[in-house]
């Protein structure tokens, strides 16, 4: 990385980031189009780390670099102008086989430079300044995202849909997320939320910080986690933990690399086994969606909410898979039913959620 | 020694020359693009022409805007970095020292990442701003060296193993101090985390380019005057005193100079590691061991060396990125080992 370029950079950023957050909310801060004099090729739009971005018009080559766009570039049906993704771009199973420019963090300039893109979208939490400097030295457009809760991350896929020239897409996917949230606001509103421990990675034990989406999610789906720091990422001492013994631990599935160690496999961890959630196999596993900023996140804040309160969910059923639970004794038997989930159910969940159908 | 003719310093530079324009071509040709070799020339040509605004294929702008600057950054990197390292081993009487192994490149990454902390808080001119960084490096690695050479200095003189040892434990102390900064603070850590390792994958500003050529040629510059100094200081810092050698000045001198190549060489690049160290030792094997023909070489040399590397570094795991300084650590730390054991042998 270049340091040399990064203060100013910085700076440009902060002075930026002031303007944004001096807007009162983040849906004030909606691209504003102002089509320049004569040629319509391109309008400017403010992206949500406050950069000016010249986007031309219409926006027929995509390249994102994040798993998380490359999702909202699917639910909003925009797939066939993806021209490229990274290589964790693995969600829908089509994404895969876009052409790959490399990771988040390292892509390769000259294979986004091949592709043409109109525009390339990238997040704060996840690539790096510099690329962003580099492709504007390319004079390639970069689109930037950074949504903090999952209020966020709705506004910010509706905004994303204005950019792309796909409004009616965008508010579908937002009335849909939110109507689907105020669902489950309403059952599970009257319990107490449970207090969680969100385990990002066991040895060493990482966890999220307050101010990420993953604890807004956490808090949507009637839980809040235990772990109050203002790091995104804190690692947090198990000894910590066990002073605050989580009601549950949460983890989430990785159909691309190992699936959570099981409950009898953390007992064996040193130290694990004081933890209460771990003798009581209180215990959910969730998709990976949750790790992503995308209108997928639903499906997982959903499914968490259905894990840590199964009775508001037994009353009413309305598809097959709540009547299913509605058989099943709630407790702990439920829950390690839910110890394996198949690395194929986020996909199935997705399928039925809102984010697939909007695709459509 | 041989005598030194002119004539033999020009065919040797003109020799790595040779290599270090095929290299250059073999890092323009190779990527995660493919590009043919024609369309190399054809672009290659229109730029010597002055007319790269002709050059309309992507292939143009990949290898002009990405190739080229990285080719040119990797080329001021490892000469800076191999004629530090150079003057580090004659300044130290240690054929092992190196920027990275020192301790200096860590000493100057901290300084950068104190003076990108400090920045925010500071009133200053953009100008200035600009150059902070660079400053801070360069601070940091000249008070690295200076507290490294006072730690490896036993009864007056230096003792190698000792230095060596004091380079390690200063180099493991300033990572720590790094990594904890890293966790206390927030903003775009993982960006330090990757410059860290050693990476050319993003290049500077023009005006950095300009900042960093002159730096490099003065410090070079600096250094070079001082090359029959350090051909007598070889021989002990005793004996150089009582044949002329005006040895505190030089010592100034040098350190000075090659903190400053180290610290510019980290402010764009990170700590890229071992270039200084092999690339001096096969300069030597190759045209002997006087430093008015080693300085020479080795900055041509360390030129080859980390354009090659990092040519390496964007092609294996194409279309991701290794960082630089891994593929130089991979190649660079079991020739340590090698030197190493052969001394004590």
């Amino acid at each position: 990385m270049n340091i040399l370029a990064c203060p100013r950079l910085r700076s440009a950023a902060c002075t930026a980031l002031a303007a944004f957050l001096s807007c009162a909310a983040p849906s004030r801060a909606q691209s504003a189009p102002t089509v320049s004099s004569g040629a319509p090729a391109f309008r400017e739009v403010t992206d949500e780390v406050g950069r000016n971005v010249r986007v031309p018009q219409p926006v027929r080559r995509i390249v994102s670099l994040a798993p998380s766009l490359t999702e909202t570039i699917y639910a909003l049906g925009l797939q066939d102008r993806l021209v490229g993704d990274t290589d964790y771009c693995d969600y829908p199973p089509d994404a895969e086989k876009k052409a790959k420019v490399g990771g988040a963090i390292n892509p390769s300039l000259e294979r986004i430079v091949a592709l043409h893109p109109d525009l390339v979208l990238v997040t704060k939490s996840l690539n790096r300044t510099e690329t962003v400097r580099a492709l504007a030295e390319l004079g390639i457009s970069s689109y930037a995202t950074d949504p903090h809760t999952v209020d966020e991350i709705i506004t910010s896929s509706e905004k994303l849909a204005g950019v792309l020239g796909v409004p009616e897409a965008g508010a579908a996917i937002a009335s849909d997320m939110q109507h689907r949230l105020a669902d489950l606001q309403q059952r599970i509103a009257p319990l107490p939320p449970k207090r969680v421990l969100f385990v990002v990675w066991t040895q060493p034990l990482i966890s999220v910080g307050k101010d990420t989406f993953i604890a807004d999610a956490l808090r949507q789906a009637g839980a809040v986690s235990i772990v109050d720091s203002e790091q995104s990422w804190p690692q947090v001492s198990l000894e910590e933990v066990a002073r605050l013994q989580p009601e549950f631990l949460v983890f989430a599935a990785s159909h691309a690399e190992t699936t959570p160690p099981t409950v009898e496999v953390l007992a064996t961890f040193p130290g694990w086994r004081i933890l209460d959630a771990v003798s009581n196999r209180r215990y959910a596993v969730i998709s990976e969606a949750v790790n992503r900023p995308a209108p997928r996140i639903v499906t997982a804040i959903e499914d968490l909410a259905r894990q840590l309160h199964p009775d508001a969910f037994v009353e009413k059923p309305e598809n097959g898979r709540q009547k299913l639970e509605k058989e099943n004794p709630a407790g702990n038997q439920q829950l390690s039913s839910h110890d394996y989930l198949s690395p194929r159910d986020p996909q199935l969940d997705g399928k039925t959620s809102g984010g697939g159908a909007c695709a459509r | 020694m041989r005598p030194l003719t002119l004539h033999r310093l020009l065919l040797q530079c003109l020799l790595l020359l040779v290599i270090l324009f095929f290299v250059v071509i073999l890092a323009l040709k190779f990527g995660a693009v493919p590009v043919s070799l024609y369309a190399l020339g054809r672009d290659l040509l229109r730029v010597l022409f002055g007319q790269s605004s002709g050059i309309s294929s992507d292939y143009g702008l990949i290898i002009v805007n990405i190739r080229l600057p990285r080719i040119l950054l990797g080329i001021i990197v490892g000469a800076s970095l191999s004629v530090a390292g150079t003057s580090f081993q004659a300044l130290l009487r240690n054929p092992l020292a190196d920027p990275y192994v020192l301790g200096v490149s860590s000493g100057a990454a901290l300084g950068a990442i104190l003076a990108l902390i400090a920045e925010p808080h500071l009133t200053i001119s953009p100008v200035f701003a600009a150059l902070l960084t660079p400053l801070g490096a360069f601070l940091g690695a000249a008070a690295t060296i200076t507290a490294v050479y006072f730690l490896g200095r036993r009864q007056g003189q230096i003792d190698s193993s000792t230095l060596l040892l004091g380079g390690v434990i200063t180099a493991s102390f300033l990572s720590a101090i790094i990594m904890f900064l890293m966790n206390t603070l927030t903003g775009n850590l993982r960006g330090l985390a990757y410059w860290l390792m050693g990476d050319l994958s993003t290049s500077p500003q023009k005006s950095v380019y300009w900042f960093l050529g002159i730096g490099f040629l003065a410090a070079t510059g600096a250094i070079y005057t001082t090359a029959g100094d350090l051909n007598l200081l070889l021989a002990g810092e005793k004996e150089a005193m009582h044949l002329g050698v005006d040895v505190p000045r030089v010592r100034l001198v040098v350190y000075i100079a090659a903190s400053l190549l180290t610290g510019l060489a980290v402010s764009v690049s990170g700590a890229i590691g071992y270039v200084g160290l092999i690339v001096p030792h096969a300069m030597r094997l190759l045209f002997g061991s006087d430093h008015r023909t080693l300085l020479p070489t080795a900055a041509l040399g360390g030129a080859i060396a980390v354009v090659f590397a990092d040519t390496l570094a964007r092609t294996v795991v194409a279309p991701a990125e290794l960082a630089v300084g891994a593929v130089t650590a991979i190649a660079g730390a079991p020739l340590f080992i090698y030197l190493l054991r052969r001394r004590m042998a």
